[in-house]
């Protein structure tokens, strides 16, 4: 447990006391603003029924800069310790392999955490929307409180639960070589065939096996999620597809390792 | 303390190392000698367990590295080729996070961190970032690595590659000065530095240990040893006659004779033995005058030439 935590604590000083994470920070945080001002367009035109986190993760450039969130906080994690060889000296320390891995993956995975708290916030600048458009347009948005705790849950969760399979995913691709680019193609590789298959019952129209693509369909669940319906299975797959992913990474090191 | 068993190691169809055999007791300094790609790097990383032998076994302070891998990581200090750090560390708290990950208590770790410092004298440079350090002091931040926590067992891959001549000797009398408590295979390919740390030399090429010996048999069990080189005046045909029949001397040759009659002979002896008093005593007996009578002594390089040479 205490190498974990070790690996985990220099991975995230790694991306706050270099200019890197904050660079991603700053990216992130300027496309969820462009967002969310897209949002409050939307509420200034017309009452809405859904709530103010649904317009954010349904904004145009949502897709994009989410699934490029991944390749950029995952793609050095293990190829540049493969590059540079401080993979040699990780591993005849007395740690094991899948201890690195999780160590790495945790605090991918807290980054990633950090990069959407403030989602949090934003109800809170609809509120004050709100009350601005009241004020002068006298009539009300209806970004109502009542149903604020199901669009924070609903939405965090769905966001929280993908990342958790697409950061997992980023780790294995960077396990997979010492070059940082090819990491990184991969990662947005794998991603955006993942963000297809759920696509597929759109293109080609319902098919008697169609039900796995509409499981699987990244922006189906986000419209649920995101308009204050959980549903369980989500979790399930991306609980699960973590866990193999992240075994596999392991794995893959190992084998690695073998053949060299 | 470290005992290898037919360790060999195959990438494809490249074999690497073939069947290596060795032991090195406690206290041992090991030079493990070969050329470049002869399967140094690759057996000492068999040993730290980085990669798995395809076969054979290698058992470190009782660990198997295969079976107890962890186990043997805790006896050993390693410090790799190129030695790899994290560039955007500082000094200390690259150590620091060193001696975490190698289960240090953390009471202990600032004792052991300000230990190693100490040792490989790193104290000026302790709160600069490691890219900044030239390659003398990466390979000290990588020695104090390699001693965190005080392992029984270190192994140096080439300690004083890309060194220059003052560093090397620094490095060379830092190394000697461990020698007390600690059992350390190094390897090189610098002859001179082996003569003068190891009790132990392990040759390798081309996968295949050659020879595991002390410097003094190796260089004693050389054909060159029994070399005798003799500047004398006088008859010789007859000085060549005599010398023949000696029975220690397997060939005569005549190299050259000066214009006022000094002839050069090199006399082919076997192996460990000295005919030089015998061979003095034909001369005298000949009436010969003789200036210069000398045994060669061989080096370590020349053991290390005639075990990897090609022909």
């Amino acid at each position: 447990m205490s190498a974990i935590y070790t690996i985990f604590k220099k991975e995230i000083r790694s991306f706050f006391l270099t200019p890197y994470g904050w660079v991603i920070l700053a990216f992130v945080l300027a496309l969820q603003g462009l967002s969310l001002s897209a949002t409050l367009k939307i509420f200034q035109t017309a009452p809405q029924q859904e709530g103010i986190l649904f317009f954010i993760v349904h904004s145009q450039m949502f897709w994009f800069y989410f699934l490029f969130i991944f390749p950029l906080i995952t793609m050095r994690s293990l190829a540049e310790e493969e590059k540079t060889g401080t993979l040699e000296s990780l591993l005849t320390a007395p740690v094991k392999t899948w201890q690195v891995v999780m160590g790495k993956y945790l605090a991918a995975y807290a980054f990633f955490i950090v990069l959407w708290l403030p989602l949090l916030l934003y109800p809170f600048v609809g509120d004050m929307a709100n009350w601005y458009v009241e004020a002068n347009y006298n009539y009300d948005p209806g970004m109502m409180l009542s149903y604020r705790f199901a669009d924070w849950f609903g939405t965090l969760s769905i966001i929280f639960l993908m990342g958790a399979w697409f950061t997992a995913l980023g780790i294995f691709a960077s396990s997979l070589t010492g070059s940082q680019i090819i990491a990184g193609i991969t990662t947005i590789g794998l991603l955006v065939f993942i963000f297809f298959l759920g696509l597929v019952p759109i293109l080609w129209g319902e098919f008697p096996a169609s039900a796995i693509f509409h499981y699987l369909s990244c922006t189906e669940n986000l419209d649920k999620f995101s308009s204050g319906l959980v549903d369980s299975r989500p979790f399930v797959l991306y609980i699960s597809m973590t866990v193999l992913t992240l075994a596999v990474t392991v794995r893959t090191i190992d084998y690695r390792r073998w053949k060299h | 303390m470290i005992e290898a068993k037919q360790l060999s190691k195959k990438f494809g169809r490249f074999q690497a190392v073939k069947n290596a055999s060795f032991t090195i007791n406690k206290g041992d300094i090991v030079g493990f000698l070969g050329p470049n790609g002869a399967g140094k790097t690759t057996t000492l990383r068999m040993l730290t367990g980085y990669l798995p032998p395809t076969s054979g076994t290698a058992v470190i302070a009782g660990h198997d590295v295969l079976k107890d891998p962890m186990g043997a990581r805790k006896c050993l200090g390693y410090l790799p080729e190129h030695v790899p750090l994290y560039d955007e560390q500082r000094v200390t708290e690259y150590l620091k996070f060193r001696a975490r990950l190698k289960g240090i208590p953390s009471k202990e770790i600032w004792n052991n961190v300000a230990r190693v410092l100490e040792i490989c004298d790193l104290e000026p440079v302790r709160r600069k970032m490691i890219r900044t350090l030239s390659k003398g002091y990466r390979q000290r931040v990588g020695l104090a690595d390699a001693l965190l926590g005080k392992p029984d067992i270190l192994i140096l891959d080439e300690p004083t590659n890309g060194l220059d001549p003052n560093q090397i000797r620094q490095m060379r009398e830092r190394i000697k000065a461990l020698t007390v408590d600690h059992t350390i295979i190094l390897s090189t390919h610098i002859l001179s530095e082996v003569e003068m740390m190891c009790n132990k030399v392990v040759i390798i090429d081309q996968g295949v240990i050659k020879a595991a010996d002390t410097p003094e048999n190796l260089t004693s069990n050389l054909r060159a040893a029994g070399k005798i080189a003799i500047e004398f005046k006088g008859d010789l045909d007859k000085v060549v006659e005599q010398f023949n029949e000696l029975e220690h001397v397997k060939k005569v040759i005549h190299d050259s004779t000066t214009e006022d009659g000094w002839h050069f002979l090199t006399i082919r002896a076997e192996a460990g033995t000295d005919t030089r008093e015998r061979l003095i005593e034909i001369l005298t007996g000949l009436n010969c005058k003789v200036r210069h009578i000398h045994r060669h002594i061989p080096t370590l390089e020349e053991v290390f030439v005639e075990m990897t040479r090609k022909d």
